[in-house]
């Protein structure tokens, strides 16, 4: 099979139940990663926004709810992010993975976004009222570029996905936190931004206290 | 006025906005990855993929032909050289061949070598029936329909089952005229 | 003109002459003949209900593209009249004109009609039905909500048309 990793991008072998699971262990050295993983390649943007199109539109056959839309748009992302990490891991990093909150935060700020957007993050923040929230915002995320809401819709927000993105990157980092997407409105602006609120879990802060 | 003569396939890539393969490799896992739940039959999981191919080539014809100027696709032979050459290029960035032309020129073969759907997989044996890439032949499906050809797409070589390339077969089945829509009592 | 739909919008709008409301109505049809957009801004006589109106105009075309085939001097394959032939297929035309409007009238390949209805004396606007077809493209078809063959409800798609139309010499 060539240099073809071994397995399905975005953990696809965890449905397959009778079929001896095949591990996330990545087996091939980082040098010839470089150049399978082709890190430079490119599709159009339109190839991606008619396939996360057809992503939305199976998955509102699947609910009768925005809030449950909203949840499977975010399993969808949970198998991209953990993937992401993976492959960044090693590409990037080295196979070091970060131990440190804000470590963590700007890896996801920069490097992750960098790989799926193209760019940096427009902004990171902390949360002013809770200790445990951050705020990593796009004024225009890719995801909602191409989307104008009908008004039955009401708050349906496809960053649902990218929040799943996100979620998935920190779970399994070792940094388990509750990711959910906001349209927030600018002053001078029509279109609203979009703010993924990132809100750890009590241990992790707890481990991040300890570590002083 | 003459009309604006077609652009070739490269000069549509590098006009239009690109993100990273990978966002667009991952993000077509996790469809793939969930329909595998939902479904859990190959089979079905194969017709929905082909389904949901169809539904992006009935939308995406309309912005191959805006970019491309392609104002006619009447001819068969013709237009399967505008999809491997421009279609292919313009939306995945790798283009396809188009060989094994039957004699009456109403079947041939699409060749990738090149397909940015499958890196980084390959089938568990328990997924052998997935057509993994079936979204495409759905996609072509779906769009040669929109300009009034029914066709038949099949896969008849498939890297991810050790073959040396992806082969899909288009047959034409027949070119539907446009039909006036109302009944006259209507 | 603010694009979130992000890919230059080609051609770039055709600049508009003397700004104007030179506009009459606008409709987009796809190949089954739905009628997906109609907008208007100036009509001031109407006396047809809204489906009896998309539906004589739908024919109107229809019946003309058969007429107008039929009557190439310079094609032998005309067809026959009344049936219809393949988008694309054979001439096409793409404006007439009466004493009082003036018709456009854009194809595609894939069977989006796209007729804009202006005042007598508009000049070619085929440049600018292939930019709305562009807006089309990048206001609708892209967005991940709408589904295919259905009216269009979407409000920046509106209004970028609206202002695109407006500006009309």
């Amino acid at each position: 099979m060539g240099f073809r990793e071994s397995h399905f991008p975005s953990g696809l072998e965890v449905h397959k139940r009778n079929s001896p699971c095949p591990t996330f262990t990545i087996h091939i050295e980082i040098a010839l990663w470089e150049t399978l993983s082709k890190g430079k390649q490119k599709v159009s943007l339109s190839a991606f926004a008619f396939l996360f199109s057809e992503l939305v539109q199976y998955n509102q056959t699947q609910v009768d709810n925005i809030a449950e839309l909203e949840r499977r748009l975010e399993d969808a992302g949970y198998a991209v992010g953990a993937r992401v990490l993976e492959l960044l891991c090693h590409r990037e990093k080295g196979n070091r993975r970060e131990t440190r909150l804000l470590g963590i935060l700007s890896f996801i700020h920069s490097t992750v976004w960098k790989v799926l957007f193209g760019k940096v993050a427009d902004s990171l923040e902390k949360g002013t009222e809770h200790e445990d929230e951050y705020m990593n915002s796009e004024k225009e995320l890719l995801v909602n570029r191409f989307i104008s809401i009908p008004k039955d819709m009401g708050a349906f927000n496809c960053g649902a996905f990218v929040a799943g993105i996100v979620k998935g990157v920190l779970d399994n980092a070792g940094f388990p936190a509750v990711v959910t997407a906001h349209f927030v409105p600018v002053d001078g602006q029509q279109r609203p931004r979009t703010t993924i609120l990132i809100k750890f879990v009590e241990e992790v802060l707890l481990r991040e206290a300890r570590l002083g | 006025m003459a009309p604006a003569a077609p652009k070739s396939g490269d000069a549509i890539f590098a006009s239009v906005d690109r993100v990273n393969a990978e966002l667009f490799t991952l993000t077509y896992g996790a469809i793939v990855r969930q329909l595998l739940t939902d479904l859990e039959e190959v089979d079905e999981v194969n017709k929905q993929l082909d389904q949901m191919g169809y539904n992006i080539g009935v939308r995406l014809v309309d912005e191959f032909l805006a970019k491309s100027n392609v104002s006619r696709c009447v001819d068969f032979r013709e237009t399967a050289e505008v999809i491997a050459k421009v279609g292919f290029k313009m939306f995945l960035g790798v283009t396809a061949s188009v060989t094994n032309w039957d004699t009456e020129g109403t079947t041939c073969s699409l060749i990738m070598e090149d397909n940015p759907l499958v890196d980084f997989v390959e089938l568990p044996d328990t997924c052998q029936g997935l057509h993994y890439c079936n979204i495409l032949s759905g996609v072509v499906r779906g769009a040669l329909e929109m300009v009034s050809m029914k066709t038949e797409v099949t896969w008849l070589r498939d890297m991810l089952k050790g073959d040396d390339v992806f082969e899909l077969q288009v047959k034409l089945l027949k070119q539907i005229p446009e039909e006036y829509p109302y009944k006259d009592d209507e | 003109m603010q694009f979130f739909g992000g890919s230059e919008i080609s051609p770039s709008p055709p600049a508009p002459a003397a700004s104007g409301n030179n506009a009459h109505m606008l409709y987009i049809f796809n190949r089954n003949g739905v009628c997906l957009l109609y907008r208007e801004w100036n009509r001031p006589l109407k006396t047809l209900s809204s489906q009896q109106d998309h539906k004589l105009m739908f024919g109107l075309l229809f019946s003309l593209k058969s007429l107008t085939a039929k009557m190439d001097p310079t094609s032998v394959e005309k067809g026959n009249l009344g049936v219809p032939q393949l988008p694309g297929q054979g001439c096409s035309f793409h404006s007439f004109r009466t004493n009082t409007y003036k018709l456009s009238f854009m194809e595609t390949p894939s069977g989006i009609k796209i007729i804009l209805v202006t005042h007598p004396r508009t000049s070619d606007l085929r440049d600018s039905l292939k930019y709305i077809y562009n807006l089309y493209v990048e206001y609708v078809v892209k967005n991940p909500l709408y589904s295919p063959g259905t009216p269009i409800r979407y409000e920046l798609f509106n209004k970028a048309v609206d202002q695109y139309v407006r500006g009309l010499g």
